[in-house]
């Protein structure tokens, strides 16, 4: 988490922010990230599978197979209670870091 | 109950799951790049490169997914566990009587069993605490073939001739008791030790801590003294200062020097404190006839206790010539030291291990029986949870559980039980065996038990679970069906037959060691201990070397002591009865005369007592005159002998005025009888008759005897005044334990009455047992035959004739269990003979009124729920059907 890799922290805090709003499918969270970030932080799209196991095994995700909009047999991932509040804390956690390292590469010669 | 049931795959289908999860996730992408307006194969294709590495990913997602599915897997188990537990704990609380019952009995069973197999381990099993203790064995000759019947201990010419011509010994050495006092070192303290060969230490492979071991010029007559402390006389009178070595020390009022200190470990093989070399040279005086030493052997590798035996026969068969009546017809007879020790016990610890066995043994069996029960009565509760989908295997699951949570619980309490029974049990183990084996709970007996509870609770919970789970929904939903039950009725009967039978083997034998226990103590110890302080003189002669002073001195304190107002009477006995250690034997000559050839001369014990000792130990004049004036020093030399003495070397005649002699020499002095004494048992109601000559001090003086003071009043009044008068007639004369008689004659029959104690324990836990297996059997058997004596009653069966039904059932049963006891009884017994007293083991009586008491309870834990039976309202037990 705090001090791994940013790409891998970051996406880590991406599946969990997709999932903000209810169960989504693999695909639909690959999807919503692209969208939101330009396809900037995924290079691979199957990179998203093993990080949303990493996540599932430490207990903040749970999954179940379900019909997508598509009709299609898909996995359902869904927030637990602990992903809920790991999400908030990495969300605060993150923003505080973005704000400083941004004030910090702005900073004017002293 | 919440309870979540969650999505559980098998590990087999963790591949096919990724595996479709990522096909899933490239058809959606094919299909939003055909919605770009692709062609569907190349948007496939466009799928496929957007994802990456398809293999690479998919292996990581099954490493990790596997994982998560295992660790759901688990907790979902534990969570199954735990609600088997509680459910178990639930049903638990539900009955208590059951539970009670059933606690108990494990904790009696296990308590009993850890309890003995942690003495036993520690006692019998283990090795003794020397390096290849296997090998070390103690040398005794044997003069069976000469009538007597107990191993002697050696002569001087015989230590040595084994010593130098068994090469199946590698090392032997012999030893002596020697009792030193210390002085000069604060307190006077008279001390137990040994003089030993150089080699002792050497046999026994323990080296001292501190300083050195006996050297072969130690033992030299002419040696410097030297001795080595043991570390607990070390700490507790120098401070555990190593500065001792090399310090001289004050014993019996010559210089010693310390040379060693034996580790803490050390366990001498008798309570010994302190070590010196022998330095014993074999004297003209004391040769041949001399049998002094005892001695322990190590066998050389390889040598067998046979040869080493045969080797040693033949040894002290080549003295014969030289000295043909100490030494022919004089066998070896050498016991490894292991059983040396704790022969003495061993049979009443088996015994013992054997009783508790079979209290375990009942107490399963009546858990079985219980259990049993108990599962039947709950046929029905089985029947709705099955139909409400259990699957059998879910139910035999639940009642094993509730089987092994009690296992567990009684285990738990067992243990403790056995803790505290432990240290009950290492009471019974005679002193001298305690301190060469520390006694503590055995780790090994308490897995041995744990392991056992958890068999027995799967044991007993099996087969009532089996019987639980029988899937025959419909008849257990309508009514309890009366013929369902057969098989399991006989199997219940036959527990309840088992634990009788169980029950009456161990009342028997209580009886048999309860009737022992009366014996002991009605025996005629030929003495009246009463209120007597005993307590411990020495003069040694390095401070009193004319034996005259030694009397003088000795009547002064006597007489200082008669006049003390809280001390009624007080007298001296060189070899007060009740003590360890007797003298060792002196050969009486009848007359004078060499005895026939094949006539072992006899043994005596000869005691030197003041002229009142006789009166005030109670004993009984039955022939000729107590000592008086006229038996004083320079005079002819009287004594009185014990009426075993006069049977044994005058039979048949009148010894008053016959002399004996302690040799052939015609110069040997003549010890005239002037009065006999009853017989004398020594050492207790259980040793054998021993010959004993009593002599007058004043006749014959000692260096070392016991004062014997009866108190007027207050025992520690007087106990107070013998250490004063002591204390001013000279401060540097030590003094031994202050004990009184009714101790020493408590502690000789504490074994057998401890013994007939637990067993009698036992007996009466097995007998409570079976009762309560029999009464449990008997309320079922009512209970569920309700519906059949109901019909009966209405049909115009009478009361009466119902409880005479049920009662003759119950009577048969008993009859078959106790008459299935007797012969068990009688064939086991025996195993008790060793540790009975003027009681055979096959005892009419025991064997004739123990079972009709067990009949009787047996019959009154019937009674009690066939009553029942008769009060059954015929219209009420056939409506709740």
């Amino acid at each position: 988490m705090a001090g791994s890799d940013l790409f891998t922290g970051s996406l880590d805090l991406l599946i969990l922010k997709a999932l903000q709003w209810g169960p989504l499918h693999g695909y639909a969270i690959g999807r919503w990230i692209r969208q939101w970030t330009d396809a900037v932080l995924i290079v691979q799209e199957g990179a998203l599978y093993p990080a949303l196991h990493r996540l599932e095994k430490r207990e903040l995700l749970s999954e179940e197979w379900g019909i997508s909009d598509t009709n299609r047999e898909v996995k359902f991932y869904t927030l637990t209670r602990s992903g809920r509040l790991q999400l908030r804390r990495e969300s605060a956690r993150f923003g505080d870091y973005a704000r400083v390292m941004t004030a910090a590469l702005a900073a004017a010669r002293p | 109950m919440k309870r979540t049931f969650r999505f559980e795959p098998r590990l087999q289908d963790v591949e096919e799951d990724v595996r479709r999860e990522i096909e899933a996730h490239l058809a959606e992408r094919s299909r939003e790049f055909e919605a770009q307006g692709m062609a569907p194969e190349a948007a496939r294709q466009a799928a496929i490169a957007a994802f990456g590495d398809r293999g690479a990913i998919e292996a990581e997602v099954r490493a990790v997914h596997r994982q998560t599915v295992t660790a759901r897997r688990r907790t979902l188990r534990w969570d199954e566990l735990r609600q088997d537990v509680l459910t178990a704990v639930r049903g638990l609380v539900r009955s208590p009587l059951y539970t009670a019952v059933a606690l108990l009995t494990l904790a009696v069973g296990i308590g009993a069993n850890t309890a003995t197999f942690s003495v036993l381990r520690s006692v019998v099993m283990r090795p003794l605490p020397y390096p290849d203790s296997g090998e070390l064995v103690q040398v005794w000759t044997d003069h069976r073939a000469r009538g007597r019947a107990e191993p002697e201990w050696l002569s001087p010419p015989q230590y040595f001739a084994i010593r130098d011509q068994v090469p199946a010994f590698s090392a032997i050495a012999g030893y002596q008791g020697w009792g030193p006092s210390l002085t000069g070192e604060g307190d006077p303290e008279a001390l137990a030790g040994a003089a030993v060969n150089a080699d002792f230490l050497t046999v026994l492979q323990v080296p001292p801590a501190l300083g050195r071991g006996f050297s072969a010029a130690d033992d030299d007559a002419n040696a410097a003294p030297v001795v080595i402390l043991t570390d607990g006389l070390w700490r507790r009178r120098f401070g555990g200062d190593p500065g001792v070595l090399g310090r001289t020390i004050q014993l019996s009022g010559q210089g010693w020097q310390v040379i060693g200190v034996m580790p803490a470990s050390f366990r001498p093989p008798e309570p010994w404190q302190i070590l010196r070399p022998i330095r014993r040279p074999v004297t003209s005086r004391c040769n041949h006839g001399c049998i002094v030493l005892r001695a322990i052997a190590r066998l050389a590798p390889g040598a067998t206790i046979e040869q080493a035996s045969q080797q040693t026969a033949a040894a002290i068969a080549r003295l014969i010539p030289e000295s043909p009546e100490d030494n022919s017809r004089v066998g070896s007879w050498l016991v490894p030291l292991q059983d040396q020790l704790v022969g003495p016990v061993r049979p009443a610890l088996l015994a013992l291990a054997g009783a508790v066995a079979f209290v375990l043994l009942i107490a399963c069996v009546n858990l079985a029986s219980l259990t049993t029960v108990r599962a039947a009565a709950r046929t029905r509760e089985f029947g709705v949870r099955a139909a409400l989908g259990a699957g059998r295997g879910r139910i035999v699951r639940q009642l094993l559980t509730e089987t092994v949570v009690l296992a567990l619980m009684g285990g738990g309490l067992g243990i403790a039980a056995g803790v505290v029974g432990t240290r009950v049990l290492a009471a019974l183990i005679p002193t001298q065996i305690l301190e060469v084996q520390a006694i503590g709970v055995d780790a090994v007996a308490v897995m041995t038990m744990v392991g056992v509870t958890l068999l027995a609770g799967l044991l007993f919970g099996l087969l009532p679970a089996l019987q639980g789970a029988q899937p025959n929904l419909m008849g257990v939903l309508r009514t309890a069906n009366p013929d369902d039950g057969r098989r399991a009725g006989m199997v219940r009967r036959g527990l309840v037959v088992a634990e009788l039978a169980l029950a009456l083997v161990l009342l028997v034998g209580a009886g048999l060691l309860l009737r022992t226990l009366v014996n002991l103590q009605r025996t005629d110890l030929g003495f009246q201990p009463g209120q007597l302080i005993i307590t411990n003189v020495a003069y040694p002669s390095a401070r009193f070397p004319e034996i005259a002073t030694v009397s003088s001195n000795l009547e002064q304190v006597l007489e200082q002591l008669r006049r003390h107002p809280a001390i009624a009477a007080a007298e001296v006995d060189d070899v007060p009865p009740l003590a360890p250690g007797g003298d060792q034997d002196v050969t009486a000559l009848p007359d004078g005369r060499i005895p026939p050839p094949g006539v072992e001369p006899g043994g005596i014990w000869y005691r030197s007592v003041s002229p009142g000792t006789p009166r005030l130990l109670g004993m009984r004049l039955v022939a000729g005159r107590e000592f008086g004036p006229e038996d004083r020093a320079g005079a002819g030399l009287s004594v009185i002998i014990t009426e075993e003495a006069a049977r044994r070397l005058w039979p048949g005649e009148d010894p008053i005025g016959r002399f004996f002699t302690s040799g052939p020499d015609p110069d040997s002095q003549r010890a005239t009888v002037i009065g006999v004494v009853a017989d004398v048992r020594h050492d207790g109601p259980r040793e054998p008759l021993k010959m004993q000559a009593f002599f007058s001090v004043a006749q014959m003086p000692t260096r070392g005897t016991s004062l014997l003071i009866l108190p007027s009043g207050d025992p520690a009044a007087a106990i107070s005044a013998i250490r004063e008068i002591i204390r001013d007639n000279d401060p540097q004369m030590p003094l031994g334990a202050i004990s009184s008689f009714s101790e020493r004659l408590q502690a000789v029959t504490a074994l057998p009455r401890q013994f007939a104690l637990i067993v009698g324990a036992f007996a009466t836990s097995a007998v409570v047992l079976a009762l309560i297996g029999v009464y449990g059997m008997m309320a079922y058997a009512v209970g569920q035959r309700r519906r059949e004596i109901g019909v009966r009653l209405a049909l115009g069966a009478a009361p009466a004739a119902m409880l005479r039904w049920i009662v003759a059932e119950g009577m048969w049963l008993t009859a078959v269990g106790v008459g299935l006891g007797v012969l068990v009884a009688a064939a086991t017994t025996r195993v008790l003979s060793a540790s009975l007293h003027g009681v055979d083991p096959l005892d009419r009586t025991t064997f004739v009124v123990l079972p009709l008491v067990l009949g009787l309870a047996a019959l009154l834990a019937c009674w009690i729920p066939a009553r029942r039976a008769r009060n059954i309202d015929p219209v009420e037990a056939l409506r709740a059907e």
